[in-house]
């Protein structure tokens, strides 16, 4: 399950009868993309929240036959996010970004 | 199945009532950091394996668990940087 903030909510009238009425929310994942996810939780913008995705998504909703492979699980109640770590960063990057690049 | 660290409890209090009582914990799987229901207690600094997609909700309940990733194992001992 993966951590993201909420940017705001996605107003979709034209929609599938699968999606039912949830409410769709935009999320934005760690690298920036734009997500939309179902919300059975009821989310504001910039929250952070963890997604459940997949088939486990549709059972995340009230209605498991809802067609999400997305949805919200909950809102973190503290979350700090760290700085994206950059692509050339070793595996273990515990240590602050700053004190590596001098030393690379 | 993916061998992660664990970072440290996630704690959301306001959550669907489908995860009912079960601890989740932050995970880091290289530089990305996930979210995994804890089957087996594990704490912060131990290196774990976590299963995903349909089996991750069996492992952590029920086939009606919303669960995308699930702890399984807590490793005895692992080197994350010994070459294999």
């Amino acid at each position: 399950m993966e951590i993201n903030q909420v940017v705001g909510t996605l107003y979709c009238t034209e929609r599938i009868e699968g999606l039912r009425h949830c409410s769709l929310q935009i999320l934005k994942d760690r690298k920036g993309n734009l997500l939309v996810a179902t919300d059975p939780v009821g989310v504001r913008p910039g929250n952070w929240v963890f997604t459940v995705s997949g088939s486990a998504g549709r059972l995340a909703m009230d209605d498991p036959k809802t067609m999400t492979d997305l949805a919200i699980g909950g809102i973190i109640d503290f979350w700090q996010p760290k700085q994206v770590a950059k692509p050339d960063s070793s595996s273990g990057d515990e240590q602050p970004t700053e004190q590596r690049d001098q030393a690379a | 199945m993916k061998i992660c660290k664990v970072l440290k409890p996630l704690v959301s209090t306001n959550r669907i009532a489908g995860f009912g009582h079960k601890h989740l914990q932050v995970v880091q799987d290289g530089s990305a950091q996930l979210v995994a229901v804890d089957a087996v207690g594990s704490v912060p600094g131990d290196w774990v394996i976590c299963v995903g997609s349909s089996a991750a909700r069996e492992a952590a309940g029920s086939k009606e668990y919303p669960s995308d990733l699930t702890i399984v194992g807590i490793i005895d001992d692992w080197d994350p940087d010994a070459e294999r």
